[in-house]
């Protein structure tokens, strides 16, 4: 009685997940009346899950033009222990799963033995352990013990924004500007398209300065210097210097896929740049979607702080 | 045929479920995965937040000691297309909450836990 339930379920499970993944792929979907201009309808909603016009293949990538919702919540775009490309998590965990929380070992001093591990300088390292990470990476702390700026409501500042909870995010693009509008804690930052250079030495901010140009029909580049060095490049503490210089190459594939490239150069904590993002996928989501809402609140965070995080490792505080 | 299907879609649905973690910011070094405790008490507040939303609920114990309990759940973002709302629980509706503890129940005066699926408001089951 059980088993064919449990095939049953298991089946329908398969036909959602595998719905949802033709849908990405098709063009602009048509909307039935009971989807269209929906408030909230994020991609962790009900909306990715319905296939809206399953089966018919993307449409070609618009020319120059990177305006849209574009959604990396569902392809990765969360990395909560660092990095997609660098993950600090040792060989066979899956950061975020069940399996790896059961067997998490966080609090390790250093990241020796991670996958794929990065090339730090001296000072890098250094630094590496000046920051004490939350999240699910070899080196988390419980939440209360951690610095990371993020949790207390600081900006994330560039380019942490993309390297954690990269989540769903709109780009408008104007005649001289590519405008990014993210979801999580309501961050946007501008790229110049104008023609303008970047900078010399230029006084530090959050998200830096940026321009950017069409490498061919399809393929923008941006680059990014000037970054303060209070931000972190991702969650599991990654540090970086005021040297930091940020490639991003945006990608788009067809009318309904992006892919993201991120290559971190910074000579003071690294010895040779390398890869944060390999080409992750961003996913384009309808017109009328609506993006949940998610500030950071230093009064919520305080609350949260004092209800959940401070009471579950009073002796270590 | 069908083994096959339900273990593809066994391997989807696993996909599906690490690829968004619910609780990334912080992790779960500080709970302990591999038990359950069944919470039944009155509920005093329920929190609607970021980063995380929390149920604050008073369970009384065998010899009548009274735990305040605070019950962890993900981002509103994460846990409303679910189902979850601001206004499911009031205060004093009686719940029955499976958690996984904190590690330190027995250090602090507010014993912590995570929603761990089985809740049950007013003798309800609150399906996701």
């Amino acid at each position: 009685m059980l088993k064919p339930f449990i095939a049953g379920t298991m089946a329908a499970l398969g036909l959602l997940t595998f719905s949802w993944s033709m849908r990405a792929q098709t063009e602009t979907p048509k909307q039935t009346d009971e989807t269209k201009r929906n408030w909230n309808n994020d991609p962790t909603g009900n909306r990715i899950n319905r296939s809206l016009d399953a089966g018919q293949k993307a449409g070609p990538a618009p020319r120059r033009d990177l305006s849209g919702i574009w959604d990396a919540t569902a392809t990765g775009g969360v990395e909560p222990a660092g990095v997609a490309e660098h993950p600090a998590v040792y060989p066979g965990d899956t950061p975020g799963s069940e399996a790896e929380a059961k067997r998490f070992r966080g609090g390790q001093p250093d990241e020796k033995g991670v996958v794929n591990p990065l090339p730090y300088t001296p000072l890098g390292e250094a630094a590496l352990k000046a920051n004490r990470p939350t999240g699910q990476s070899v080196r988390a702390v419980p939440s209360v013990l951690g610095n990371d700026p993020g949790n207390k409501c600081d900006p994330l500042g560039f380019p942490y924004m993309e390297n954690f909870e990269f989540r769903t995010n709109e780009l408008v693009q104007t005649k001289n500007q590519v405008i990014f509008l993210g979801q999580y804690h309501h961050k946007w930052r501008i790229i110049w398209t104008d023609g303008r250079e970047l900078p010399k030495d230029p006084p530090p901010r959050w998200n830096g300065y940026s321009v950017g140009h069409w490498q061919d029909d399809y393929t923008f580049v941006a680059e990014t210097m000037g970054m303060n060095e209070k931000s972190w490049i991702d969650h599991a503490g990654r540090p970086h210097s005021k040297e930091l210089r940020v490639t991003e190459i945006f990608h788009l594939v067809d009318h309904d896929t992006m892919e993201h490239t991120e290559i971190i150069n910074d000579p003071v904590m690294y010895t040779e740049p390398w890869m944060a993002h390999n080409k992750l996928i961003l996913r384009r989501q309808p017109p009328d979607f609506d993006i949940r809402e998610i500030f950071c609140s230093p009064s919520e965070i305080q609350r949260y702080n004092e209800f959940v995080g401070d009471p579950i490792n009073p002796q270590e505080k | 045929m069908r083994t096959k299907l339900a273990i593809s879609a066994l391997v989807a649905f696993g996909l599906m479920a690490v690829s968004v973690p619910l609780f990334g910011h912080h992790g779960s070094a500080v709970y302990d995965t591999d038990k359950t405790i069944t919470v039944k008490g009155t509920v005093t507040e329920w929190v609607w937040a970021n980063p995380h939303c929390w149920l604050l609920v008073d369970a009384k114990d065998d010899a009548d000691n009274t735990a305040h309990w605070v019950i962890e759940n993900a981002a509103p973002v994460n846990i409303s297309p679910a189902g979850w709302t601001k206004n499911m629980f009031k205060p004093g509706d009686e719940v029955v909450v499976d958690v996984t503890p904190g590690k330190n129940l027995t250090a602090t005066g507010k014993t912590v836990g995570r929603f761990k699926g089985r809740v049950v408001i007013n003798g309800h089951v609150f399906k996701p």
